[in-house]
């Protein structure tokens, strides 16, 4: 086995961040890694760490590991706060905000990923897929699977001029094209959530 | 100089041997110097639909390889004056030959031949890059189904970016009587996903299947609805301005009567 290899570390403005190998089995990269930090005791003594990389551990690997590093060698962990993490990462952008523009049809096949809002001056056939993290706009038939806030913001919503899509999604909620009854929309729609469920309306400027 | 023609779909199985061979014999009918290439190694057909198979002696990757010389692995048709096949090898594979072998070698037909159509493998693969390789333009075979138009969607998607722009589409094996019912897609329906050029609609007619059988391409007969069809597309590659055939009159006689009488719906 690779002794080299099977820890790294690496220091960021947070902190160190300590990278463990996943290839090797727990009992060895804990040793590896004890070893290590006695190598250079004072170095690490009081230093800040970020986060453990590189493996999945279990809890009990975890603690254990946390452990090691903070008793042992009087490092700090530094907590981890998920959940404004994920708060700041909802797209926020919707009435305005980044936006993405394609000027061309999406085909089966193509898919985009987009933190903001997408807008298609053409089609999006069956086949293709939008994940926008705000609002998408289609300037034409709308025919395959779009997601709108795809990171969380249940207030984005999807246009159409004609919205016949194969798959809706908006934030964590999903709908999808009626198994019959196949319909050709006349007129634009807008599909948004309320009431937890995703509602489809016409787009009609006047009651706005 | 010729113009390199590749005629794909993604699918399998919707017609573009057939098209091919149809193409190129209606090609060669209209006075135009023409060779059609299989591009299909490993799974070649285009030589039995054109009744050329026992004829092969060097392949494509002979030709590549340098094993022959073009000319030598060149079929002559002698059915139909001004038309050659270059025939795949059923031995190799797909990767037997590279894009960069393609493009060489179409340019070099395109400077003896009015048109050079390739016969392009069904799937998105190493062959398909190999066959629209070197290609001016591209021609998108599909049928009235779901999944061949899904396919043709990807494909026309593929070919955009690889700079094969405004490929346009033929739709094969229509069936007027199941889209009047409403049991097949309509042409309006894929004319709509699929935005591109219509080139022709070649109707299902049971004398495809007769004429692959034989070896002997459709256009010949007269009397077949989809080798009409297919002439009439050969003619609009060459520029001319031919009307969409009326798929319609191929009600029999006592249809016709029975119509006149108000026995049908």
């Amino acid at each position: 086995m690779a002794l080299k290899s099977s820890i790294e570390f690496k220091g960021t403005k947070d902190g160190l961040i300590i990278h463990l190998n996943e290839v090797s089995d727990f009992e060895y990269v804990r040793e590896q890694l004890i070893k290590k930090l006695e190598m250079a005791r004072n170095f690490f003594a009081g230093a800040k760490v970020a986060a453990i990389e590189g493996r999945s551990l279990t809890e009990n690997e975890e603690k254990e590991i946390i452990d090691i590093i903070n008793n042992r060698f009087g490092m700090v962990m530094v907590e981890k706060n998920n959940n404004s993490i994920e708060k700041e990462d909802i797209f926020k952008g919707l009435d305005e905000g980044h936006t993405k523009f394609l000027r061309w049809t999406l085909r089966s096949g193509s898919k985009i990923e987009f933190k903001g809002n997408v807008v298609v001056m053409g089609d999006v056939n069956p086949g293709a897929e939008i994940i926008a993290h705000g609002n998408i706009v289609v300037m034409g038939a709308l025919r395959g699977v779009a997601h709108a806030g795809a990171n969380g913001n249940t207030k984005a919503f999807v246009a159409a001029i004609k919205l016949q899509p194969t798959q809706l999604r908006i934030a964590n909620y999903i709908a999808r094209a009626p198994d019959r009854n196949y319909y050709k929309p006349e007129y634009p729609e807008i599909a948004f959530i309320n009431e937890d469920m995703i509602i489809i309306e016409p787009y009609l400027t006047k009651n706005r | 100089m010729g113009e390199v023609l590749v005629i794909t779909s993604g699918k399998g199985g919707v017609g573009k041997t057939t098209t091919t061979a149809n193409i190129g014999s209606s090609l060669a009918m209209l006075g135009k110097k023409v060779v059609v290439i299989d591009a299909d190694i490993g799974l070649r057909n285009l030589d039995v639909v054109l009744g050329l198979e026992n004829r092969i002696v060097y392949d494509i990757v002979d030709v590549v390889e340098g094993v022959c010389r073009l000319k030598q692995a060149l079929i002559r048709d002698k059915r139909f004056e001004g038309l050659y096949l270059l025939p795949a090898a059923q031995t190799k594979e797909k990767t037997a030959i590279s894009p960069e072998q393609m493009q060489k070698l179409c340019n070099e037909l395109k400077e003896m031949y009015d048109y050079v159509l390739v016969d392009c493998p069904a799937g998105i693969e190493q062959g398909f890059k190999n066959a629209i390789a070197g290609a001016n333009k591209a021609i998108v075979v599909t049928t009235p189904e779901i999944s061949a138009v899904r396919d043709a969607d990807r494909i026309i998607g593929l070919l955009e970016a690889s700079e094969l722009r405004n490929p346009s589409l033929i739709i094969n094996r229509i069936r007027i009587d199941m889209v009047k019912k409403g049991d097949m897609m309509n042409i309006e329906d894929m004319t709509d996903i699929l935005a591109i050029d219509l080139l022709g609609i070649v109707p299902d007619d049971e004398y495809i299947v007769i004429s692959t059988n034989k070896g002997e391409p459709a256009v010949k007969d007269d009397a077949s609805m989809a080798g009409r069809a297919f002439r009439n597309i050969a003619r609009r590659i060459i520029g001319e301005d031919v009307p969409f055939m009326e798929l319609d009159i191929n009600e029999g006689f006592m249809a016709r009567l029975a119509k006149l009488f108000g026995l049908n719906k």
